[in-house]
Parts: structure tokens; C-alpha cells; sequence
């Protein structure tokens, strides 16, 4: 046998014992491992979060991070608990709206916890793991796509009832990737503002929905109009001209205050939009500069004027996105 | 859209039509080419609008094979119908689907405008 060329492992015999696998084949299977285990933390993660809203929109520019931080706030001052997703891996600004500007996530035991903003709002964005905010963020698709993944499962969220996603603008990889990895998606807010342009992108979203089979909960119109107030004397009308030419008249009341809304792109787009797909019509926001101020300062118009006009707003929107959610959604339809 | 909407509670399927019954006790019947004549999703809306291709659209749903399609409520406002064959991308909205069980143009008379596509 010593000559022999051919070696038969025996238990427990004097031969060698049998190779283990490659340094490559290690490799892939730890990988197949890790995967796994994303995938399970991912399906456990859906377990623990009621309610999943992703908040998109065809164009840049419509003001979606803060429709998702004023939802996310505005759910939060109801009392629920609530996170916040950014997605938007090379512009995020979340965590400067909810007055997390520098921090850095905490790892335990290869769990990344998110940080807490406002009124306990828990945010995870790619800002936490920027070296300074002036650095871009160049990645190609998979390895932007596999941060995302590890943002959805790596992260320890523990018990919400709602998280939002808020994505960058554009029907591209990321909702698809986010769409196919948590499981149980309520729905998509579109965000657009009254101008064609972002209402012709609002469409293609809300075709996007459909190919994604996630349902469109309904329709945001931001930056819808800006209310102007003053004082005159009590009675007095006043003029304002108007975009479009068009004149505005109030007449100030008993205590002498008036207010005008301009509709400084347009009016009613959003809704048409929405009507024009039989999706609903979730609310329009007013054009609040105090939005760009909160966001400069990291104090959000829904914590500095908790009762003012664009909290109302929020609440009203946010009212009728809970009213498409998913308890009980089919009002006990039977379908046979 | 009617004033006040009932709530469907049963959707029956059945081999060329549904039949629904709300919670006023009142009952309807859809045929499916009906249904699906009505898709309002982005592709077939722009063929109502003209009676040319409207009649189109019908000739090609009704050369469709019979078959029962797969419902599904959407969110709390509306009804999904999957087919095995032509479109299932409509979502319709439950007053849409009331105004189908009583005889109404669902687009209320409405052309549909264009998107970006």
C-alpha cells in the first residue's frame, strides 16, 4: 500500500486528514453566511416595524427630506415610535434637519445603532459615516446596493411603529434594492411641488410603483403656497399682485390682520396628478422659508412652532396616510 | 362618485364576471371585459379617449382567454386585478369600481392627459 498512489482516508487511520476547504471557498462561504444572516435580521427587522413608508419623488429639488423628517416628526408627536431611514447615499441630509450634524454611528457587537434626533426620532444616514460633509460619496451600483442592504440589516432598530425612507430623487436601484429587501412595504409617498416638470417625474414614480408592486399610499404637494400676512387698518382691502399676473385682494379684519396664499408655481398639481392615476391625494404643504432656516440649524419647524401652520399641515397629511395604512386596509373584504 | 360610498364586503369571482355586494346589502355585477375596459392605468386610459380606439381597446380585451384574475386589496383604497395575460398594472379605486357596478363612465367623461412617457 506504501507504494500505492492512490491515499484512503480511514476513520481514525494513519492517513492524512481530508483538505478543508480553499482560502476561496472559505471566503464564499462565510459570505453565503453573512448573507444569510442579513437575510433573517431583515425578515426580523419587517417583525418589529409596523408600519414601512418609503417617500420619493421623480425630481430633486421638491423638498423630500423634509416632507420625510416632518412625517417622521410629526408621527412622533402622536406618540408613536418612529425611525428614519436616509437612503440618499450621496446627498443625505437628514441628520442636519433632525439636529444630528457630526455625529457618528454606534457599533455594538456588529449592530449599528441609530442616533436620536428630535422628539426620539432614531436616524441612520451615510452622513454618520462621512469624514467631513464636503466629501462625495462615489460609488458604483453594487457597492452602493450592498450599504444599502447593510443599512436595512445590520442596523438595531428594536421596537417602531413606523419607519420612513426617505430615498434620492429618481426611479433608480435604490428603492428597487429596498423594495426587494424589507419585507411588508406599506406604501410610497410620492413628493412633488405644483410645477409640470416635477409632476410629469411624480407619474413616472408612481408608474414605478406599480412595476415594484408596492402601493402608491398617495400624492405630497410641497412648496404648494406661501401665505403672506400683515396688518392694516380694519376694513381696508389690499392688493397684492400675484405670480402670473394674476392680483390678490384681502380685506383685513376686525384687529386689522389679513393674509393672502400666493401659489408661487402653480395650484392644485399635485392633486390633478394624483386624480389622473386614482391615487390618493395626500395633502398639500405650504411654502414655509422657516423649513430652509430649521434645516440650516438643525431645528426642524415642526419642533420650533410644534402648532404652527406647517405642523398642521403635516398632521393633516400624515392623518391620511394613516388612513390608507394597512390595518385592517380591506375593511374585512372577502374575496372569493 | 356617489355622495356617500358603501363598503364592499364580498368580491365574487366567478367565471366570466364578479359580483359585489355592499354593505347597504346592495349587489352588482361586473363583467371582466367591463373591468378591464375600464384599466385605468397609463397605458389603456389614452385609449378611451377616443371612440376609435376605445372600441380598440375593447376587440383586444375581448379577445383575451376567460380567466378569473387574482384580487388583491391596495392599501385601503383601492383593487388590484392580476391577469395571466394583457394588462394588470390598474389599481382601481374603489369608487371606480362602484361607478363600473352601476353603469358609469368610470372617467367621468375626463380625457386622459399625457405623462412624461
Amino acid at each position: 500500500m506504501a507504494d500505492s498512489p492512490v491515499s484512503i482516508n480511514t476513520p481514525g487511520g494513519a492517513n492524512e486528514p481530508p483538505a478543508g476547504p480553499s482560502p476561496q471557498e472559505q471566503k464564499q462561504m462565510e459570505q453565503a453566511y453573512a448573507q444569510m444572516k442579513r437575510k433573517m435580521a431583515m425578515e426580523e427587522i419587517g417583525r418589529k416595524i409596523k408600519h414601512k413608508i418609503m417617500v420619493l419623488s421623480g425630481k430633486g429639488g421638491v423638498g423630500k427630506s423634509t416632507v420625510s423628517t416632518g412625517l417622521a416628526l410629526s408621527l412622533a408627536q402622536q406618540g408613536h415610535t418612529v425611525g428614519i431611514l436616509d437612503i440618499d447615499i450621496t446627498g443625505p441630509n437628514v441628520p442636519k434637519m433632525m439636529g444630528l450634524d457630526g455625529r457618528r454611528l454606534h457599533v455594538e457587537n456588529k449592530r449599528i445603532h441609530p442616533a436620536q434626533g428630535h422628539l426620539g426620532v432614531k436616524v441612520i444616514s451615510m452622513a454618520f459615516l462621512l469624514e467631513d460633509e464636503d466629501t462625495p460619496v462615489v460609488w458604483r451600483g453594487p457597492i452602493k446596493l450592498g450599504a444599502i442592504q447593510q443599512f436595512i440589516g445590520d442596523v438595531e432598530w428594536g421596537e417602531l411603529d413606523y419607519l420612513i425612507i426617505d430615498f434620492p430623487p429618481g426611479t433608480s436601484d435604490e428603492p428597487l434594492t429596498v423594495a426587494q429587501s424589507l419585507p411588508d412595504i406599506d406604501g410610497m409617498v410620492i413628493v412633488t411641488t405644483p410645477q409640470q416638470v416635477a409632476l410629469l417625474d411624480s407619474r413616472k414614480s408612481i408608474t414605478f410603483s406599480e412595476s415594484l408592486k408596492v402601493p402608491v399610499l398617495g400624492v405630497v404637494e410641497n412648496m404648494s403656497g406661501f401665505t403672506v400676512n400683515g396688518q392694516a387698518a380694519p376694513g381696508t382691502e389690499v392688493s397684492i399682485a400675484a405670480p402670473g399676473g394674476k392680483t390678490l385682494t384681502a380685506t383685513a379684519d376686525n384687529d386689522g390682520n389679513f393674509s393672502v396664499t400666493l401659489d408661487i408655481f402653480k395650484e392644485g398639481g399635485g392633486k390633478d396628478t394624483a386624480d389622473e392615476f386614482g391615487v390618493p391625494f395626500l395633502g398639500a404643504l405650504p411654502f414655509d422659508p422657516g423649513f430652509v432656516r430649521g434645516g440650516d440649524d438643525g431645528v426642524h419647524r415642526i419642533v420650533s412652532e410644534p402648532e404652527g401652520p406647517s405642523a398642521k399641515a403635516f398632521a393633516k397629511v400624515v392623518a391620511a396616510i394613516q388612513d390608507q395604512l394597512s390595518d385592517g386596509a380591506d375593511g374585512g373584504l372577502e374575496i372569493i | 362618485m356617489a355622495d356617500t360610498l358603501p363598503t364592499l364586503k364580498k368580491l365574487e369571482r366567478r367565471a366570466q364576471d364578479m359580483v359585489l355586494t355592499y354593505d347597504d346589502d346592495s349587489q352588482y355585477t361586473v363583467t371582466y371585459d367591463d373591468l378591464r375596459h375600464a384599466c385605468p392605468c397609463a397605458k389603456c386610459s389614452p385609449m378611451r379617449n377616443e371612440d376609435d380606439t376605445s372600441r380598440t381597446l375593447r376587440r383586444q380585451i375581448e379577445a383575451l382567454p376567460a380567466e378569473k384574475p387574482t384580487v388583491r386589496t391596495v392599501g385601503k383604497y383601492a383593487l388590484a386585478f392580476e391577469w395571466k395575460q394583457g394588462c394588470s398594472s390598474g389599481i382601481y379605486r374603489f369608487e371606480r369600481v362602484y361607478d363600473l357596478a352601476n353603469r358609469r363612465d368610470p372617467d367621468r367623461g375626463k380625457p386622459y392627459v399625457h405623462g412624461a412617457w
